[in-house]
Order: C-alpha cells, then structure tokens, then sequence
C-alpha cells in the first residue's frame, strides 16, 4: 500500500533526526576531548590522549572524584533509608491518605532552583528560620557556606531532601504489590513487626531497591545543579565533584578539550560500576 | 487483655510519624510562600510562620522592575517546543520499534536507555561549542534543541512500554476492514496510547521547565534567559532582596503544583517508571 511506504519514510526521518539528537553530541563530546583548541571558536589541533593525560595528572581531579563519591555515597544511602521508611509509613489505606502521598512528592517536582533559593533564605545569615533557631540553640551562625565540613553536610541534606520522594514512590508501589496473605501467615507463625520487615518486606522490595538504587547512583554521580546553585564548588573547592570540576575546566578555564575528557571519563567510570552492577545483581528481566 | 494500651500507643506514634513526614516535605515551600506575602520591611526583623501584613508587593516589584515577565515567557516557549518535538519523535520511534518490521529494534531501545544515563554536562559542552560554531548560540532555539535531546530517550522509552500494551487486533482489524496503516495508526492507535503521550509531554514539561545547567550553558544574555537562570542571576544583582526572590520562586512552582493537583494520576505513573532525570 503506498500509505505504507509513507509511514516507513516518516519513520526513517524520525529516526535519523532521534539519532542526531541523542547521540551525536555525545560523540562530538568525544571528538571535542581528543582536541586541543585555544578557544570556542578557534580551529581545532588533535591532540588524542593528551586531554585526558592532562586531566588524570591533575590533583583536583581525583580530589573531585573522591568527593563525589562521598556526596552520591551519603545522598543515596540516606535516600533509600528514609524512601522506605516514608513508603511503609504511606503504605497504609485511610481516607485522606492519596493528599498526604501528593505532599510526599512535592520536593521532588520543585525546580532545583526554586529548592537551592528557599533553603539558601532559610539559612540565610542572621535572619534566616534555620539561623534563628540555632541562635536559640546558642550558636551565633550557621558557617554552612563557610565551612567545608557543613557546606557538603548541607549540599546532602538538602539533595536527600529533594530526591528521597523518588525511591519512597517506587517502593511503595513495591510495597503494595506484595500479597498480605504471607504478612498473615508470618503472624500466625508468631513473627514480631521487625522479622516481618527483615524476611519479608525487603526481601519482596529486592527487585524494586535494585532499580532504585541503580538510577539513584547514576542521577547522584552525574548531579551538578543543586551543587552549583547552593555553593558553586566552594568554599574552596569543598563541594567539587567531578560535574562542577568539568564545568569550571570548560566554561571558567575556556578548555574545553579537558571539560569533555572530564565528562567522558565519569561516563566511563559510570558504565564500569554499572556493568559489575549487573554482573553482581541480574535483574529479573520480564519482557 | 494488655493489647489495647500498645495499640492505642502504636496508633499515636503512627500518628506523629506521618504528621512529621508532612512537616518536612511542605514546610520550605510553605515558608518560600510565606515570605513572598510579607511586607518586605519586616522580612528581615522577625520570623512570622503567618504575613502580619499581607501584600502583594514583591509580586509587583517582581514583575514591574525585573526581567522576570520576559523569562516567563521564554521558558513557556521553550517548554512547549520541547513538549511538541520530543512527542512527535517519540511517538514515531515508539510506534515503528513496536509495529513495523526492520532489524535494529533492539539496538534502538538499548540506545535510548543508554542515553537516559549521559551525564548532562556530556551534552552540554558539546552542544555550547557546536552552537557557537553554527551561530545558534544564546538563543531559544538551542534550548529547544538541547532539552529535546533531554527529553527524547525518556520520552521512547515511556511510550514503547505503552505502545507494546496495545494489542495488535485492534489495528489490525481496523486494517482488514479497509482502513490503511496511517489511518489505523491516527483512528485506533493514537487515542488508545493517549494516556502514554500526556505523561510524556508532563515530563517533557518538567524537565524543559526546571533545567537548569542547560539554560546556564547555552544563553548569555538578559532577554533570552528562562526562569531558573534569571531568578539565580537575581540573587547577585538584588543582594537580600529575599521578598522578591520567594516570590520568583513561588511562581516558577505553581504551574507544576496546578499540573500536579490535576493530572496527579499521570505524574504518579510517570515517577514510577522512572520518568524524571534527577
């Protein structure tokens, strides 16, 4: 039929724009780190590995890659503790309980701007809500832009804040699709609230903390806003992970060949971690 | 029977538990609210959790002697170009890996999941550098495209799951009787995988409406700036001026609370799929 044919060109076009779109600025990322250029605009001189040589022999590259692993290590332990924490929580069923479930998720819709904004007033100097209560509590100010220590405690707290509604949305759905008839027949053998949440509630919640926890750690690893709004980096590169250093390399130092190799060796690494991942804990494929 | 006392214990404890999951979800955005009513004399003299004195005037302020109607505006444009072209690729791929017969199907899918995984800054540099050397640089249109390039694996892989739900009978049959594949796929396929494109286009939405790296990235100038960059240029230009900035912040947040009270179904399934990159 020839609308048949028709279909088949639109489709072609719609694939060879998708595959413009998704993957050719990956591989022009990858181009750009095998190049030296002096500016945005001037012509570009292959230099292969030199970027990339370059980046590895730089200090605060391994000092940014440390402190990203702290930073997507905590954010994701705490997300998943309290994400099912909250799920058992609003797991159960009473009229009101769906408004309660929507509040739940609303941190995880603001605009990363909108959340790094209202916690930075909160902390704000001397009239910020935080900083009164901790001159209630005897402290003079809150040093959380100061500080190293406090400035990474604050840049966890405030992601886990945001990104926690993630993980409790998916395990409570994990949550309601395990049957009660075992809940029922665990209380008949006599098994007390925590050996029904240790052998059976995360045992059945395996599959879905498997995911959660597979695209916590890549969106943590890969995370540069709520970072660069609330500190930029600082104080003293105290808060710079791998994101930011490959921001500043490309946009504040103007080398972009050392910004994409940044972004393209996390990638790697992401891609290895991710691959033993799968290697240590298959998932249970459906389709 | 020693039951009852610990059961009504549990039920108290259960109780406070839950009104502090409350408390600490809404309390920063009630207080980002809060502060955008109050008369900005007193924003720096007292805590009030209710304004004393309701106003509008950071809101006037707000819109009156900033940029901030002009970042609005280029941020509905963008979101909704976003919206548009991520739905219609998206659509098509979708419908082609599900329906028609080629090799690579596979390769396409475990494409786009493997995309979904590109850390931003593995797009943005090499977006900011291809625009500024084909001149699209500090314009909407990069942002169109860049947030598209966001959004289309998302949008692939949401509706593949959709598409691939859909029995092929129901086409099929409408095809036996006379219809052609085109029609069949507009008539019969379309509406039926219509909850799929919603979904799609709430979080082609979301992420073209909240990006920021991408808007910090590709734009420069004041006019071509959309909200969540203009509003974080505000806090430098309008040192304190925390009235004005809640304000900003809390209209940036109400379409997606309205979306959200209203089409809370598909942002839910969405979420659950994984839908938000962040």
């Amino acid at each position: 039929m020839p609308s048949d044919r028709i279909i088949y060109i639109i489709f072609f076009l719609a694939l060879g724009l998708t595959a413009l779109l998704v993957l050719y600025p990956a591989y022009y990322a990858l181009e750009l780190s095998f190049q030296h250029r002096e500016s945005l605009i001037s012509e570009p001189e292959w230099v292969w590995f030199q970027n990339y040589a370059r980046v590895l022999a730089m200090p605060d590259f391994w000092a940014a890659l440390g402190r990203g692993v702290i930073f997507a290590g905590l954010t994701i332990l705490l997300q998943i503790v309290l994400g099912i924490g909250f799920a058992l929580l609003l797991a159960r069923e009473f009229p009101g309980m769906p408004v309660i479930r929507g509040i739940a998720v609303l941190p995880y819709l603001l605009p990363t701007v909108v959340v790094a904004l209202t916690f930075r007033w909160m902390l704000d100097g001397s009239v910020g809500i935080f900083s009164k209560a901790a001159q209630l509590l005897g402290y003079d100010y809150l040093p959380w832009g100061d500080d190293p220590y406090m400035a990474m405690i604050t840049v966890i707290l405030i992601s886990v804040w945001i990104w926690t509604p993630f993980v409790t949305l998916t395990c409570l759905a994990g949550l309601q699709s395990i049957p009660e008839d075992i809940y029922e027949a665990a209380r008949i053998d006599g098994a007390g609230p925590w050996q029904r949440f240790w052998h059976i509630t995360l045992p059945q919640l395996r599959s879905v903390l498997l995911v959660v926890l597979l695209l916590r750690a890549i969106w943590m690893f890969n995370k540069f806003d709520i970072v660069w709004l609330m500190t930029r980096g600082g104080p003293q590169q105290a808060t710079e992970q791998l994101p930011i250093f490959s921001y500043r390399q490309a946009f504040e130092m103007y080398d972009v060949g050392a910004g994409a190799a940044v972004s393209a060796i996390s990638f790697v690494i992401l891609s290895v971690l991710i691959l033993i991942y799968f290697r240590l804990f298959p998932l249970d494929r459906k389709d | 029977m020693r039951a009852n006392f610990p059961k009504l214990g549990s039920k108290l404890g259960y109780g406070a538990l839950l009104a502090l999951t409350v408390i600490y979800s809404v309390f920063p955005i009630y207080w980002m609210i809060n502060t955008s009513f109050r008369e900005p004399s007193t924003i720096y003299t007292a805590i009030e959790f209710f304004p004393s004195a309701f106003t509008w005037e950071n809101f006037s302020t707000l819109l009156e002697l900033t940029d901030y109607p002009t970042w609005f505006a280029n941020s509905v444009i963008v979101a909704l170009g976003t919206v548009a072209v991520t739905i219609v690729l998206s659509v098509l791929i979708a419908y082609a890996v599900t329906r028609l017969q080629f090799r690579g199907k596979t390769l396409v899918i475990g494409t786009m999941l493997y995309a979904y995984m590109f850390p931003p800054l593995l797009l943005a540099i090499p977006l900011a550098t291809l625009f500024v050397r084909i001149g699209l640089s500090d314009t909407l249109l990069s942002l169109v495209i860049s947030h598209t390039t966001l959004a289309l694996p998302l949008g692939v892989w949401l509706l593949w799951g959709f598409f691939k739900q859909i029995p092929h009978d129901v086409e099929e049959a409408a095809m036996v009787d006379g219809c052609s594949r085109l029609r069949a796929f507009v008539l019969v396929v379309l509406p039926l995988t219509l909850p799929g494109i919603v979904t799609v286009a709430i979080f082609a939405f979301l992420l073209s409406w909240t990006d920021y790296v991408f808007a910090l990235v590709m734009v420069s100038s004041d006019v071509n700036k959309t909200l969540p960059v203009g509003l974080d240029t505000m806090v430098g230009l309008y040192e304190l001026r925390w009235g004005e900035l809640m304000a900003g912040s809390t209209l940036i947040a109400l379409p997606l609370f309205v979306m959200f009270t209203f089409l809370s179904r598909f942002f839910i399934r969405g979420l659950a799929a994984g839908a938000v990159k962040g």
